[in-house]
């Protein structure tokens, strides 16, 4: 069980997630654009971040990159959760210090479950 | 035209042929993420369906979620497939060559896919060579998805206690990759047409397996940019790719 934010702007999307999160007792916490995102990397006794990278206003490598760069939370687990999966987006989030990569459609939702059990420690 | 404005023709020409090779590749990704987004949620809530997460359902109504779940799997393969391709064919021209440890690479490839062989009940034996293999200069993540490409069909088309056997062997001056599976094989008159874009065999389609048919057209593209040669040996038995490379 688990503090988790998802920065998601599919909100159809973000809802499907944040429930089957919940069903595996985890915390949700949501953001639907950049810049709700930027803000809510801070909030308290968060254990994971699940970041899609296409957003409005800051992107996914934005965010990751903000919090690879804030002391406090440089550490968290950040899993990519996006659509977008070309060798040059994967490298850049990787280099900016993604932990883990999903494209989204080729997982289920309980398969990124058993993934994010296997990221938080 | 003397030759100064011929060279300028041309040129310009080789601009205009650029840019349009790099709008059709923005609108393909483009496109893709887009599709990806709707497939994504439609695979989320048949599996949802299927699952009972939302009540029960009708032993018909299972039967039809089931395909529309296939269907949908269908088309986010053909998304996958049709993004590799467009990456290989707009990498083909400037491939990063190095010289790469195809041991290893292979290696790392069959791990990719223990989950899967575990799932389905299938052994890969690696007959490692037991002379030393040359590195071999060729671009490296274009070499994996070949391998991919013929591991995965190899899996996809053997059934439970069935094996996998991936070899490599020195030939002069070039290195040979085998994926041999006992699988349905590739019926005799259609196996010319197995390299064919979107080509499907008639016994796969059959089998209800997921292809876009795109694969092996990527794979042998791959190949042959790098002066490769790829053919296969095929019976009812079972189905032998080979890869041929050159060292340099």
């Amino acid at each position: 069980m688990a503090k988790i934010l998802i920065i998601e702007d599919d909100t159809f999307l973000q809802g499907l997630e944040t429930a089957k999160l919940q069903k595996y007792g985890h915390t949700v916490v949501t953001a639907s654009s950049g810049e709700e995102g930027m803000e809510k990397i801070n909030e308290l006794g968060l254990e994971l971040v699940l970041l899609d990278l296409v957003l409005p206003k800051f992107d996914g490598f934005e965010i990751l990159k903000k919090i690879r760069e804030t002391e406090a939370i440089k550490a968290l687990p950040v899993l990519v959760f996006s659509n977008l999966s070309e060798d040059a987006d994967v490298k850049k989030a990787e280099s900016l210090g993604a932990t883990d990569f999903m494209v989204k459609s080729n997982f289920t939702l309980d398969e990124l479950a058993e993934k994010i059990k296997s990221l938080i420690k | 035209m003397n030759t100064t404005e011929e060279f300028d023709a041309l040129k310009k020409e080789n601009e205009n042929l650029k840019n349009s090779i790099a709008v059709k590749s923005d609108l393909i990704s483009i496109s893709a993420h887009q599709l990806r987004t709707s497939l994504s949620a439609l695979k989320w809530i048949f599996r949802m369906f299927l699952d009972k997460e939302v009540g029960s359902i009708t032993s018909e109504q299972d039967g039809l979620l089931q395909k529309a779940y296939q269907s949908n799997e269908r088309m986010i393969t053909l998304v996958n497939d049709m993004l590799t391709l467009s990456h290989v064919e707009d990498s083909a021209l400037k491939f990063k060559m190095e010289e790469v440890d195809i041991l290893n690479l292979t290696e790392e490839t069959l791990f990719e896919f223990s989950g899967e062989t575990h799932k389905k009940n299938i052994e890969i034996i690696f007959i490692k060579p037991s002379e030393a293999i040359p590195l071999v200069t060729c671009d490296k993540e274009m070499v994996r998805v070949v391998l991919q490409n013929l591991i995965e069909n190899a899996i996809k088309y053997s059934v439970s206690g069935d094996k996998v056997f991936c070899s490599l062997h020195n030939k002069e001056n070039s290195l040979e990759i085998s994926i041999r599976d006992t699988g349905i094989g590739i019926p005799k008159e259609e196996q010319e047409s197995i390299f064919n874009k979107f080509f499907r065999a008639a016994n796969a389609k059959a089998k209800e397996e997921i292809g876009s048919g795109l694969g092996l057209y990527t794979v042998k593209n791959i190949v042959e940019h790098h002066k490769g040669k790829i053919w296969f040996e095929s019976s009812s038995e079972g189905t032998t790719f080979f890869v041929v490379l050159p060292i340099k």
